[in-house]
């Protein structure tokens, strides 16, 4: 991107949640309805705002799930026992509650579907979400960019969007890799944390002057960011978003 | 643990008005330019960026109620938003 973004000033919004679905034991996505949303790129993420009834409040930031064509603007959240916002978002909000959101934000971890070079997508866990936004909006333009992504999780039922996974596996370059159990013959899996050899397989290769886009906890990306200027990946075409403690 | 500069995207967009992640800074130690977004992010009391080559520190930002302040270091290249 060039240049500074036209965007309205930043305010806090007060959205409704339509729906609340649950994608693993540990995370749902919330649709929204977000009055005069002005529209988001793929990977951008927005800052969520609760205030407690003695004025306290607490704010964090979370990854855009769905892609800028979606009707709606979705949000996965995951659990963290000791969080202060997404044990509240994942547990107690309700269809019809409301909370403070502003954005979208974040230029430096966006996809814009107008590019042709290869997109080499990397994902720890809940670092799929934007991600997903990303590959989402891939499909529903129609590019024709040569796509891959790698998925790190724990075991099969850590796995966000599996459903829409599945259905993407035969047409795109999905690789599913498990740290505690071996994924099920049909993905073709791997079942080790990432290494250099898994990602030389993933590829596309550093000749090939992929955009790279790397999310998950911090020890994970540092790992995959090495790993990947190791095999020769320009550090530039390297974006990463770390999430912080695993 | 750190994060990178695109975590605080809202706090800079309060501050700058504009979208700062995409904006380039000149490092004063290394003399390496690179996004905001791409730098290492630090969070305690408030919020310390760092150069991702060198580790010399770029920002830091106090984060007082309804008023972030940031000092900066090295060389900023901002653009005004496009009229």
């Amino acid at each position: 991107m060039e240049g500074a973004e036209v965007l309205e000033r930043l305010n806090w919004r007060v959205v409704t949640i339509k729906e609340s679905k649950s994608e693993t034991p540990h995370a749902k996505t919330l649709v929204l309805d977000v009055p005069e949303w002005p529209g988001h790129k793929a990977g951008q993420h927005v800052d969520v705002r609760l205030t407690a009834d003695d004025g306290y409040q607490a704010e964090r930031s979370y990854s855009i799930a769905s892609s800028p064509q979606a009707p709606d603007l979705e949000l996965t959240v995951e659990r963290l026992d000791d969080g202060e916002v997404s044990p509240y978002l994942t547990d107690e909000a309700r269809e019809g509650d409301q909370f403070e959101l502003r954005g979208p934000v974040g230029g430096y971890f966006v996809w814009e579907a107008d590019s042709s070079r290869p997109l080499l997508l990397i994902a720890g866990g809940s670092g799929l979400v934007p991600l997903m936004s990303i590959l989402r909006h891939h499909q529903e333009t129609g590019s024709q960019a040569d796509v891959r992504l790698l998925l790190s999780a724990r075991t099969l039922e850590d796995v966000l969007y599996r459903a829409e996974l599945e259905a993407l596996r035969d047409k795109l370059a999905i690789r599913l890799t498990l740290t505690r159990e071996a994924p099920p013959p049909e993905w073709n899996g791997f079942a080790r944390r990432i290494d250099r050899a898994m990602l030389e397989a993933v590829g596309p290769g550093p000749e090939s002057h992929p955009r790279v886009y790397v999310c998950g906890p911090t020890p994970f990306v540092e790992q995959a960011a090495e790993l990947l200027v190791g095999i020769g990946y320009e550090p530039r075409t390297v974006h990463t978003e770390r999430f912080g403690g695993a | 643990m750190h994060k990178d500069g695109n975590a605080i995207a809202g706090m800079l967009m309060e501050i700058f008005e504009v979208e700062m992640t995409t904006e380039r800074r000149t490092c004063q130690s290394c003399g390496q330019a690179n996004e905001i977004g791409a730098h290492l992010l630090y969070a305690g009391a408030g919020y310390v960026l760092r150069c991702p080559n060198c580790g010399d520190m770029a920002a830091a930002i106090a984060t007082v109620p309804d008023a972030p302040r940031i000092t900066m270091f090295g060389s900023w290249s901002v653009e005004p938003p496009a009229r």
